[in-house]
């Protein structure tokens, strides 16, 4: 019976921590994204500036 | 002026980064590799549940096995492709070298990690200890504070040319590392079992079967988790190049 909780600790502590990872991975993926786009934005309004004027 | 240099300088850095629009879209690779990953991780789990037989001295602990050998593998090939990727970006000063070493860094870290933890459960129930000194253990741990050690650099140090080429030095001299934690059941006395696949008769048809599905199953994991963080990698720095350009 103890094997078998050792087993399932195991298994139980790479799925965690393998889903874990994905879901950090996730939200960093999405953070920079929404820094790019707001990044992208600026550059936008910079290049447009010298036009108008 | 200075705008139309900045302009010039942008689409430049664009033509090694790509377009904005290119970094947002997940790559076609990425679904193909997270499904084939999923059917491996499914067949793996049924073969090491259902269809391999439990050992007769170890009992069901010894399945641990079936993740922890691919685990151990995939923290020493992705250490293995940092050295490369290192060696890469020393020889072309290309920046691409570098977020290839930066994110197979960061999955190593991860699967060493969880490589020393398996191992630490599974010796539990074997040699009824959590940790022993053990020659192979040692090394591998070793390997661990060299990833964390790389890992803390980078971060330290930013993403600057630099850091890239401290990274890359200490990357080239821990590769070291990998050989000996490969031969050190063999060096020295070690508690650690030797490698037993490859050997003829050693494993059931059964456990080897297994053990490789596992292996490949493994292998594609990397390879989605080092698209993704490479992908992270290449808008992280578009992303600073823009800022350095609007400052």
């Amino acid at each position: 019976m103890q094997g078998f909780i050792y087993l399932v600790s195991a298994y139980a502590i790479v799925w965690v921590g393998l889903f874990a990872y994905l879901a950090v991975i996730m939200m960093r993926i999405r953070g920079v994204r929404t820094e790019l786009a707001a990044v992208q934005e600026l550059v936008r309004e910079q290049q447009e500036k010298p036009t108008t004027s | 002026m200075a705008l139309a240099n900045r302009d010039t300088q942008t689409e430049r850095q664009n033509s090694t980064i790509g377009t904005p629009g290119q970094n947002t879209r997940p790559p076609i690779a990425s679904l193909a590799l997270l499904t084939l990953t999923f059917i491996g991780m499914m067949t793996s789990i049924f073969m090491i549940f259902l269809y391999v037989p439990t050992d007769a001295i170890e009992g069901i602990p010894q399945r641990i096995f079936y993740f922890h050998v691919p685990i151990a593998w995939i923290g020493m090939l992705a250490f293995g492709v940092l050295a490369v990727a290192s060696i890469g970006y020393l020889w072309k000063k290309d920046e691409r070298w570098d977020w290839l070493a930066r994110a197979s860094a960061e999955v190593g870290t991860i699967f060493i990690t969880l490589a020393l933890i398996t191992g630490s459960i599974w010796g539990r129930t074997t040699w009824g200890t959590w940790w022993t000194w053990d020659a192979r253990l040692t090394t591998t741990l070793i390997l661990w504070f060299i990833y964390i050690g790389y890992m803390m650099l980078r971060s330290y140090m930013g993403r600057t040319p630099a850091s890239a080429r401290s990274g890359a030095v200490l990357a080239i001299i821990g590769v070291i590392d990998i050989p000996i934690i490969y031969e050190s059941v063999n060096w020295w006395r070690t508690l650690h079992p030797q490698a037993e696949v490859g050997t003829p008769g050693a494993l059931p048809p059964e456990v080897v079967l297994t053990l490789m599905i596992s292996l490949v199953t493994f292998t594609l994991l990397y390879s989605f988790l080092m698209l993704q963080i490479y992908q992270l990698q290449k808008m992280q720095a578009l992303a600073q190049q823009l800022h350095a350009n609007i400052e």
